[in-house]
């Protein structure tokens, strides 16, 4: 057990950064607001934690939180700008958002190494650490999707004026989707380069866009479950496509189409469904739980 | 200064004749493709591919490019789009899934042209085109700059003009108001889907071949770069519209040429970005997009 954990010590660190980068995208998504904001946060994080490492060297906590406080903030910003948009309009202005950082962040000069990057950010940053900071995310968000609150949440998804009509705090609900996605991206982006020790503007292109979207639609976009299941098959499935060789980018391309068009809830949805008919079968008719 | 201009209006030339048919997707028949720019680069490495084993002449090439992401474009409606619409019938679920079907397709041609060119940059070396430049007093301007002028003006001069006069071009601008209502008046919605989505790729398709001409070589990465340009010129004129869609790519090619004549060139890709996000802010239906009109 040791020896695979030791082994595969980049992956499982992965695995978590990946999940926080989904989950970033996904809060907004179950509260009907289509952004990818989360994806600049992800890089206002990794910024700013390689330079208050490597300038002042802050303890690994304190510059991941300090990611997450300017992040939270930008998004509170990013919230009350683009508070009009809707739909798709929304999802681009925030992709624009996302990628003009890194346009930023290459003209930064000094502060930001420029098309290099910065290196050296060496902190004390522990795997797990990042297991605990994403085990104590992933149940905060497990408590948002039960009971009152997860309502709420599903009510402004499914219909906004509904949800207002009878009282629930649209617009509140969703800006705070806003705040709680950068707090998340920037906390991803930060233990990235905390663990890395470097970050660079490659980083942070339409790539990484893709991949949190891709996660959450083949893992599934309504529970914390389906975010873990996506960032799971997409970290761990480079290394197990290995045998297909050059052709593994192709494979990975025609999954990821299977899985938009044919199972819309993704995986998620396919297990709950198969979990609720076995449950119908195994009971007789009537029968209670 | 005027050197810069020409080059500037080429260059929006080669934006117009990519972003045109995506805005016509997006603003009728509510399609946002996000493949757009993997078909629109596999159509030039096709050709690539051919002329590789026989010297072809640039019109048979262009026309080569034309078909080829017109079969593609259809290819992508077929498999993959009209599947999701079946599914989803709610239109803000089918939208997302589009766009993630979308870019889970854009990656195919994308990693099978990476994998043959060892992500090596691909030109028409091997055509029999030769590029001449002619000199017009201040200017200089070469046959291929001359050529994509000319398609674009007639490219979306034809499209402007079918969806303006062509009964076909009305039944698909009903359907961008409103779909059931068009289908019921007795609009072939999945024929001019179809139709729509050849059109988007054959200008596509064009535009690639144009551009690998043009700049002499492509890489597969080209149209993920594009497609971003593109969805700059697009929300800047106003979605659907065939002059927002000129006037769109035309300031973005202008904007990006001054921004990098008068700069070092590194902020070049945050102009498109910034175009996006000021418009979206300040007009969100773009400089001609028409006001969305709800009568209940």
């Amino acid at each position: 057990m040791t020896d695979w954990f030791d082994a595969n010590i980049v992956l499982i660190q992965s695995t978590f950064v990946s999940l926080l980068l989904a989950l970033s995208i996904q809060v907004p998504l179950r509260a009907g607001v289509f952004s990818f904001a989360g994806i600049g946060s992800y890089g206002v994080g990794a910024y700013t934690a390689a330079i208050v490492t490597i300038n002042y060297e802050w303890p690994a906590f304190a510059a991941i939180a300090a990611g997450v406080v300017i992040a939270a903030a930008i998004g509170y910003l990013l919230a009350l700008l683009l508070s009009r948009l809707g739909g798709l309009y929304l999802g681009m202005a925030t992709i624009a958002y996302s990628l003009i950082f890194s346009v930023f962040v290459i003209n930064g000069g000094e502060l930001t190494g420029g098309a290099q990057g910065l290196f050296g950010a060496i902190s004390d940053l522990t795997t797990g650490g990042v297991i605990g900071v994403t085990v104590v995310v992933v149940v905060l968000l497990a408590l948002s999707e039960r009971g009152r609150i997860g309502r709420r949440i599903a009510a402004v998804r499914e219909d906004p004026e509904l949800a207002m009509s009878t009282g629930v705090p649209v617009l509140a609900i969703r800006q705070l989707s806003f705040v709680v996605s950068g707090a998340l991206g920037a906390c991803a982006g930060a233990m990235n380069t905390l663990l890395r020790s470097t970050v660079s503007p490659d980083e942070i292109g339409f790539q990484l866009v893709v991949l949190a979207l891709t996660m959450i639609i083949v893992g599934g976009s309504r529970s914390w479950l389906g975010a873990f299941i996506g960032a799971v098959i997409f970290t761990w499935l480079p290394s197990v496509l290995e045998f297909v060789g050059d052709w593994q980018t192709v494979v990975y391309g025609v999954l990821v189409a299977l899985a938009a068009i044919f199972v819309p809830g993704g995986l998620l949805g396919v297990l709950q469904q198969g979990y609720r008919r076995w449950r119908r079968r195994a009971l007789p008719i009537g029968g209670t739980a | 200064m005027a050197q810069n201009l020409i080059n500037a209006v080429t260059l929006g030339s080669l934006y117009l004749l990519f972003a045109l048919g995506m805005s016509l997707a997006w603003g009728t028949i509510g399609i946002l493709n996000f493949a757009h720019g993997s078909i629109f680069m596999f159509s030039s490495f096709t050709c690539y591919l051919l002329v590789q084993h026989i010297a072809l002449p640039m019109p048979l090439m262009i026309l080569i490019g034309l078909v080829v992401g017109a079969v593609l474009s259809v290819l992508v409606q077929v498999l993959a789009f009209e599947p999701i619409k079946r599914r989803n019938p709610d239109p803000h679920r089918a939208e997302l899934q589009i766009l993630v079907g979308g870019i889970g397709i854009a990656g195919i041609p994308l990693a099978v042209a990476q994998h043959l060119t060892k992500s090596v940059p691909f030109g028409y070396s091997k055509s029999t085109f030769e590029v001449e430049v002619l000199h017009l007093g201040p200017v200089q301007l070469t046959n291929v700059q001359l050529v994509i002028l000319a398609a674009a003006l007639v490219l979306a001069g034809g499209v402007g003009w079918w969806l303006r006069s062509a009964r076909a071009g009305l039944a698909l601008r009903a359907i961008g108001v409103d779909a059931e209502v068009a289908g019921i008046l007795g609009v072939n919605r999945r024929r001019l889907a179809l139709g729509t989505m050849a059109v988007a790729g054959a200008l596509a398709g064009v535009a690639g071949v144009l551009l690998t001409y043009y700049l002499g070589s492509i890489a597969a990465e080209s149209g993920d770069a594009f497609l971003l340009k593109a969805f700059a010129a697009i929300v800047l004129g106003g979605i659907g519209s065939v002059g927002g869609a000129v006037a769109g790519a035309m300031i973005l090619a202008l904007a990006e040429t001054a921004v990098v004549t008068q700069t070092s060139g590194m902020w070049v890709d945050a102009v498109s970005f910034g175009l996006i996000f000021a418009v979206l802010l300040l007009r969100p239906r773009g400089l001609f997009g028409r006001r969305e009109v709800r009568r209940t």
